[in-house]
């Protein structure tokens, strides 16, 4: 090979080669690494994947996801240009139509909606990504709805809650400068690996380190401490450290004092959780609890890490999260540096250390002249401290129509397997007049779609992220978009034009919205053309410690709510103003009667490295790392069912079944089942109803129920795996 | 003289599989007609009286500076490059007849749908132009790395005293 096919065959970049370098952003995953990508261009072709070396957050790295960027960008599934039904709703039967068919079918059939049964019937959702929810928000406001809802109904938005509720707003784990980590429920070498060579050098130097999870984890082996409890547990477990911190006299007195209300009632609650009444609960030993719960109070400063979902995806997740903030407050690690921060995000949910005007963007202030949001009546908390619709209530609004009826549902990605009783819930969308889904892909949910719009990826889009180190990138495309596909906010600013919502801001694109965003920071559009890459910010500046000591928290008392005001508002069971311990709804000792059918706790919501939801699935490179639906079995539990590691076993309970292949493996404890989700074939959510859900939050309570197992013969089952 | 070289640590390794995918892409793997991969991602779990770990390995052609694969070739396919010294395979000269595959104590030859032996190639095509190796330009942990393998070793080492100091 002379030099010039042996650059060929590496892909070198250069003049010679005509492979170019562009600068893009990976939005596979949503938010908080958004890796930088750089994609080998050639004759506009991705020819290859790698990680900008450049960015802060990244350095040149990637996961298996955005390795795959490839793949998922050119993916033989993705729409070419604007669909129309013509058969049955999941049929699949389109046919194609030109894009200004489809906005002006789609905005007439929305207007005549409007005019007959209000705006508030139409509901307007994001599914994944996260980039274009701003915007989407704006658009439903402008429409004149309320229902902008979002994924986030089941995702990230109960661990805000239980943040709001103790101290006002999310604060996050400083790894940078701690000197104790708590990862509570947190699995980085699945979803944050990025992070990992950081921590790794810290544990050398002495980091120390607690993590809680009822599976053993790579973080988990390199922890001082690990608690492996029974899923749904963690408040239990919370207060027996506030037991032992207390009783010990390690908490913060001065913060507590100062900065806090309902301490007495919380001590009492504490007191009644005695680490041995926890070990039993939770199942680990009273001894590893005091070891924990002392490292972590007398490491100065400790944060704890914790995660979007697994801790809330419980019927009593907010309580049992709740449980685990009041343990920040107490100790003092509240809002200073190592501890956790309370940065104010500055874009996509992520603190930049810069201000904009994100929020003002989105019209938020315009729903308190609007009509109650979809969710509110039955999640009173959700409804005082989210500015979203409580997704999880759309099937029972659409078949009650209380209080007011639904009939269309507008769509930027959905997967309607996200939600517990998957089923029920895409039967409930059929009853609508109209369904309209943008999506990179036809998937199993797109095809419920009236009018299908092909959505490009973020290779092909201009999007604004920003770290909250102080740097941030308004991406380029780098190639053009993939058949007719538009990117998500090309098609609200086209739509707005055709519905007559009379925004001009909107109207004139992205580039001009994003202008008008960051407004506050001083940061021109013209300046960050000049940067594709990315930028620092000029003047970010990380947010002051201890802001409090300035106007208090934004709780209704100013100051940490052990005791909180607004869940004393709220009539009920489940709402205790003090982070009272409650079994889950189902579990072997709350519901001992099922358990005798169903003796085993089932959690969903696992992850697997590659697989970010149902994102990479239909990626060779990716799927051939792990085919088939499966879920992790102790062998203990295996040997009693009669199921040996790599068979086909049935998980049932009593709201449905599925057929997955068992990995038996001693890494889950004895009568746990962890399910991986959202494979079509195996959908782990439909084994739960609709509504076995968290009382304040309307969170399902994915991560705990209880099932039984079943060997399933071989034959026939390799007839499902096309 | 250093020689740098494809250098796994394992005890940084948390099996994300991004350098399984990162060589797909180089490589223009064709999982689904082929269904093979160059570089491999297993999980092996220990078990001590009252402890269970996992420890993850990614595996792909160790470039062996004796290779057995070289010796049992007998149709010139298999080849070093002098420059990286990697083991690299001429398809185009490959006759499938599996020895390599035979002497390999590693497992480490695969053959496609043509019949002919694939594996990595350590980017050979990259590394003579001053370019990573995908799979080491990608892990996200350092875990591997194309790096002198006696400085590589040295960090192990300075590792393994601190656990004993």
């Amino acid at each position: 090979m002379n030099d010039l096919e042996l650059k060929m065959k590496g892909k070198v970049p250069g003049p010679d080669t005509g492979i170019e370098i562009r600068k893009s952003v990976c939005a596979i995953c949503d938010p908080g690494t958004q890796c930088g990508l750089d994609l080998y261009v050639k004759d506009g072709k991705i020819v290859k994947v790698a990680g900008t070396k450049e960015a802060p957050h990244s350095h040149g790295t990637l996961c298996s996801k955005g390795a795959a960027m490839r793949q998922y960008v050119y993916s033989p599934d993705r729409i070419m240009t604007p669909l129309r039904r013509v058969g049955e709703r999941g049929s699949g039967e389109f046919e194609p139509i030109s894009w200004d068919e489809a906005l002006d079918e789609i905005a007439s059939r929305l207007n005549a909606i409007k005019e007959e049964f209000g705006p508030e019937s139409v509901m307007f959702f994001s599914g994944y990504a996260k980039w274009a929810r701003a915007y989407l928000m704006r658009f439903a406001l402008d429409f004149g709805s309320p229902n902008y809802m979002t994924e986030s109904s089941t995702c990230a938005t109960a661990m805000v809650m239980a943040q709001q509720l103790t101290y006002g707003a999310p604060a996050a784990a400083d790894l940078k400068n701690t000197s104790c980590i708590v990862y509570w429920s947190h699995n980085p070498s699945a979803t944050k690996g990025l992070n990992l060579a950081g921590i790794n050098k810290k544990i050398e130097s002495g980091l120390k380190m607690i993590v809680v999870d009822p599976r053993v984890t790579d973080i988990a082996q390199r922890a001082d401490v690990f608690l492996q409890i029974r899923p749904g547990t963690d408040g239990a477990l919370a207060l027996a450290f506030g037991n032992v911190i207390i009783e010990e006299g390690l908490y913060d007195k001065g913060f507590v004092e100062n900065w806090s209300v309902g301490f007495e009632e919380y001590r009492q609650v504490t007191a009644d959780m005695t680490p041995e009444k926890a070990a039993g609960i939770c199942g680990v030993s009273a001894a590893d609890i005091r070891a924990a719960a002392r490292m972590y109070a007398e490491a100065k400063p400790a944060c704890i890490h914790f995660s979007a979902a697994p801790v809330v995806h419980h019927t009593n997740g907010v309580q049992n999260y709740r449980a685990v903030f009041c343990l920040i407050a107490l100790t003092g690690n509240l809002d200073i540096a190592g501890g956790n921060r309370m940065n104010p995000p500055s874009l996509v949910h992520m603190p930049g250390g810069f201000p904009t005007r994100e929020r003002e963007f989105t019209g938020a202030q315009r729903l308190s002249d609007m009509p109650e949001r979809v969710g509110s009546k039955r999640f009173p908390v959700w409804a005082r401290l989210c500015n979203e619709a409580q997704a999880c209530d759309v099937p029972r609004q659409i078949r009650t129509g209380d209080p007011y009826p639904l009939k269309a549902f507008f769509a930027l990605g959905l997967n309607y397997r996200m939600w517990p009783g998957s089923q029920d819930f895409i039967d409930a969308l059929c009853e609508l007049d109209v369904i309209v889904d943008a999506d990179l892909i036809l998937t199993d949910s797109a095809k419920y779609a009236d009018i299908v719009l092909p959505a490009c990826s973020s290779a092909e889009r201009r999007e604004i992220r920003c770290w909250p180190m102080g740097y941030v990138q308004f991406s380029q495309p780098a190639i053009e978009p993939v058949g007719e596909s538009k990117s998500d906010v090309q098609i609200l600013s086209e739509l707005s034009k055709r519905l007559g919502l009379g925004d001009d801001l909107l109207e004139a694109g992205i580039e001009a919205c994003v202008e008008w965003m960051l407004e506050p920071c001083g940061l021109t559009v013209e300046e960050l053309n000049k940067h594709p890459e990315g930028m620092w910010v000029p003047d970010a500046k990380p947010p002051a410690e201890r802001k409090y000591l300035n106007g208090g928290f934004r709780t209704p008392s100013g100051k940490v709510e052990f005791v909180s005001t607004l869940l004393a508002e709220v009539e009920g069971e489940g709402f205790e103003p003090v982070p009272s311990y409650r079994e889950p709804v189902l579990s072997p000792a709350s519901s001992p009667d099922l358990a005798d059918e169903y003796p085993l706790v089932l959690g969903l919501g696992a992850r697997l490295p590659m697989y970010q939801h149902s994102r990479t699935f239909r990626l060779p490179w990716t799927r051939s790392l792990s085919y088939d639906p499966h879920a992790d079995v102790n062998p203990e539990d295996a040997r009693q069912a009669g199921i040996e590691d790599g068979s086909w076993m049935r998980i049932s309970t009593p709201h449905g079944e599925v057929t997955v292949r068992a990995h038996v493996t001693r890494l889950v404890r004895v009568g746990d089942v962890h399910m991986y989700h959202d494979w079509p074939q195996a959908n782990a959510n439909d084994l739960l109803s609709g509504d076995y859900l968290d009382p304040i939050s309307g969170f399902p309570g994915y991560r705990s129920s209880l099932c039984k197992i079943e060997p399933v013969p071989a034959e026939g089952k390799e007839a499902d795996n096309d | 003289m250093t020689k740098k070289t494809l250098c796994f640590d394992a005890q940084k390794c948390v099996g994300c599989y991004a350098c399984a995918v990162a060589c797909m892409d180089q490589n223009d793997i064709d999982v689904v007609g082929d269904g093979l991969m160059y570089r491999h991602v297993s999980h092996v779990e220990e078990e001590n009286a009252d402890e269970v770990r996992i420890v993850h390995v990614s595996i792909a052609c160790l470039h062996c500076e004796a290779a057995e694969c070289l010796d049992a070739c007998p149709s010139g396919a298999l080849r070093r490059d002098i420059a990286s010294g990697a083991v690299i395979v001429r398809r185009e000269l490959c006759i499938g007849c599996h020895a390599c595959a035979m002497a390999c104590p590693f497992g480490i030859p695969r053959f496609g749908r043509d019949g002919t032996m694939q594996k990595c190639d350590a980017c050979y095509a990259r590394t003579r132009f001053g370019y990573e190796p995908a799979c080491a330009e990608i892990c996200p942990t350092g875990a591997l790395s194309y790096a002198d393998v006696n400085e590589a070793a040295g960090s192990k080492l300075s590792r393994f005293g601190k656990t004993l100091a």
